[in-house]
């Protein structure tokens, strides 16, 4: 008893540090560096959808960055086209990701495995063609240009960086509480008992089809989410945010840091976005040593990085949810001793 | 008919005749290793690059169809031997590995390569356009000849796979595929077998379609997106699927593409998403 309380008085003691911390970036960092963690937040939040699909479905989905650019091309058309002030085009763009992710949902539910991962991959494409080729509206490969970042109560988060970081972090914080939620909740627990046996679920009378659809428009929300964002960081969306190399790079984020934990998606799109910094400085093969580092990754070091840490360390203490000592490790594979060792 | 109507249906048959070229090899492999082999598409590209190459040094089209097709089996080979083996048993980690090597093989081609989109000359014998009596229209030779070429892989392969003991092995591997490896036949080369099949007819395919459409970086993409819609349509291990699947594929893309160019591609998002409400195995998929 004594040993859970301390346990839980240090659990709480580094959350109150790293949370300083965090809160204090802006003052005690350097610009460069709140510049980094704004974009580690927006594409923290696209790799949060995935490892969640991947994770507590047990479905690889490739299209996620699809739902990342609807919002952010809706914000960037209502802003830009039609002027609308605003709360609404974030939110606008938010439901119109929700919406697209519902029609999408309901092909997507109908396979499992790698059919998904084929299906999704399609339809991540189709969302990508429409970028490319809707001219008229989306402007092609140049793509929509200076969108710019609300004011909120009275302070333009265009020119303040940190009122941005802010903005940012609020709903940063927020997605990453509904993720660590809905893993907690009786919906999650459903969810698992979907991914480990769908088949038994069905029997037990629950509405599988329906955990799988909502499991699918939660994700493609909070993706959504870090697309509004990087649509007002950058001012600007084109084809790229959408394309497969979006997908892929959401993907590898996931499987570095590990799909099982939501510190795991922070960690592989730190990870992700410092050797992009990094490497387009020093080479231009970029694309090239991603994909061996994928490879590498995918075949040595499968449950990720914090996966691997947690594995030997044992150490739970951020672990989002659940403490089940019985948990798989890899919530990758639904055969793990296939899997196993090679 | 008006000519647009026309010549849409006539170039829809065409790219279904290239999409059948290029689906039938990853429908082989997918339906005896449960393995969508992504790298397909990077397979297609770098099998086309080099026909170019081939082509340009040679001077020989038929080569540059041969060599693209040969060095792509390679490159399949050494994928399925050396990578994909290593995570076999679990589909998804090995199509995440194929990702990967399409990645690689996509990035290799652009350095080799470079950006600039390039074209395969049209060999002589082939060159030119014949007019096609009933229809009272000319027509280019070549894209006739994908036709022709299309429908002897199809002949190809149905003899291959009906008549041949390797053939109804690969079909009884495809069917039950632990009853196979039961009855002592070495499914690992049969694996490697096929594997490096759909790797000569990626190449080829490249090879074959850089001829009539653009080589570019990007186009790996394109085509797997068209290859999979196809088999996604037809259903997994079908030939006939397959076949249906590409001329479907082939007309609504030629359609869209002459009557709604900003949607040419999306379009295709209505068979996938018919075909996947009424039968979510494809039209002549089967139910494992």
């Amino acid at each position: 008893m004594t040993k859970e309380r301390g346990y839980r008085f240090s659990r709480a003691l580094l959350g109150a540090l790293v949370g300083g911390i965090i809160i204090a970036i802006p003052w005690i960092s350097s610009k460069y560096f709140m510049m980094m963690s704004i974009r580690l937040m927006y594409f923290g939040m696209l790799t949060m959808s995935l490892t969640y699909l991947a994770g507590e479905l047990g479905a690889v989905s490739l299209m996620q960055a699809a739902f990342f650019g609807i919002s952010g091309y809706s914000v960037a058309l209502l802003q830009s086209r039609y002027g609308l002030p605003f709360p609404i085009p974030p939110l606008a763009g938010l439901v119109i990701a929700v919406l697209a992710a519902g029609l999408f949902g309901l092909l997507v539910v109908r396979v499992r495995g790698i059919y998904f991962l084929m299906l999704t991959l399609v339809l991540g494409q189709l969302v990508w063609a429409l970028a490319n080729q809707w001219s008229s509206i989306t402007r092609g490969d140049t793509g929509i240009m200076n969108i710019y970042a609300p004011t909120v109560f009275g302070i333009s988060t265009e020119t303040s960086k940190t009122a941005f970081y802010f903005f940012q972090l609020i709903f940063f914080c927020g997605a990453a509480s509904f993720v660590a939620a809905l893993k907690r909740s009786p919906f999650g627990l459903m969810l698992r008992g979907v991914r480990d046996s769908e088949s038994r679920m069905a029997m037990l009378g629950f509405r599988v089809h329906l955990l799988r659809y909502a499991a699918f428009v939660f994700a493609s929300l909070v993706a959504a989410l870090g697309g509004v964002f990087f649509t007002y960081f950058t001012g600007l969306i084109n084809p790229h945010s959408v394309s497969l190399t979006a997908n892929v790079e959401a993907l590898l984020a996931a499987i570095l840091g590990g799909i099982n934990s939501l510190l795991g998606a922070i960690v592989g799109t730190a990870i992700l976005k410092t050797l992009d910094v990094v490497l387009s400085g020093i080479t231009e093969r970029y694309m090239l040593i991603m994909g061996v580092l994928f490879m590498l990754v995918i075949m040595f070091a499968r449950q990720g990085i914090v996966g691997t840490l947690m594995k030997y360390w044992n150490n739970r203490l951020f672990t989002s949810g659940n403490r089940d000592p019985e948990r798989r490790p890899a919530g990758f594979s639904k055969k793990p001793d296939v899997v196993g060792n090679p | 008919m008006s000519v647009l109507i026309l010549m849409s249906l006539l170039n829809g048959l065409t790219l279904g005749a290239l999409l059948f070229i290029t689906a039938s090899g990853l429908t082989l492999s997918f339906s005896l290793m449960r393995v969508v082999n992504l790298t397909y598409g990077a397979f297609y590209m770098a099998g086309g690059f080099i026909g170019l190459s081939v082509l340009k040094f040679s001077g020989s089209w038929l080569l540059a169809v041969f060599a693209g097709g040969a060095v792509m089996s390679a490159l399949a080979f050494i994928e399925e031997r050396f990578l994909l083996r290593w995570a076999r048993g679990n589909d998804l980690i090995e199509t995440l590995i194929s990702l990967s090597v399409a990645i690689i093989v996509g990035d290799l081609v652009l350095v080799i390569w470079g950006g600039h989109p390039r074209t395969l000359s049209i060999p002589e014998a082939l060159n030119g356009a014949v007019s096609i009596p009933l229809l009272n229209t000319i027509y280019p030779v070549y894209r006739i000849f994908t036709v022709v070429l299309a429908l002897g892989i199809i002949g190809a392969l149905w003899l291959f796979l009906e008549k041949t003991r390797l053939g109804v092995t690969i079909r009884a591997g495809v069917d039950n595929f632990e009853m196979v490896s039961a009855l002592g036949i070495n499914v690992r080369r049969l694996f490697s077998f096929v594997f490096t099949l759909s790797g000569f007819l990626a190449g080829v395919s490249g090879v074959v379609g850089g001829t009539f459409l653009m080589l570019v970086v990007g186009e790996d993409w394109r085509i797997l997106t068209l290859t999979l819609i196809v088999i996604i349509i037809g259903g997994m291990g079908s030939l006939g699927g397959t076949i249906v699947g590409s001329l479907i594929t082939g007309l609504i893309h030629s359609f869209s593409t002459a009557f709604i160019p900003e949607f040419s591609l999306f379009v295709l998002f209505l068979p996938v998403a018919i075909i996947l409400s009424i039968r979510p195995r494809g039209l002549f998929g089967r139910q494992r």
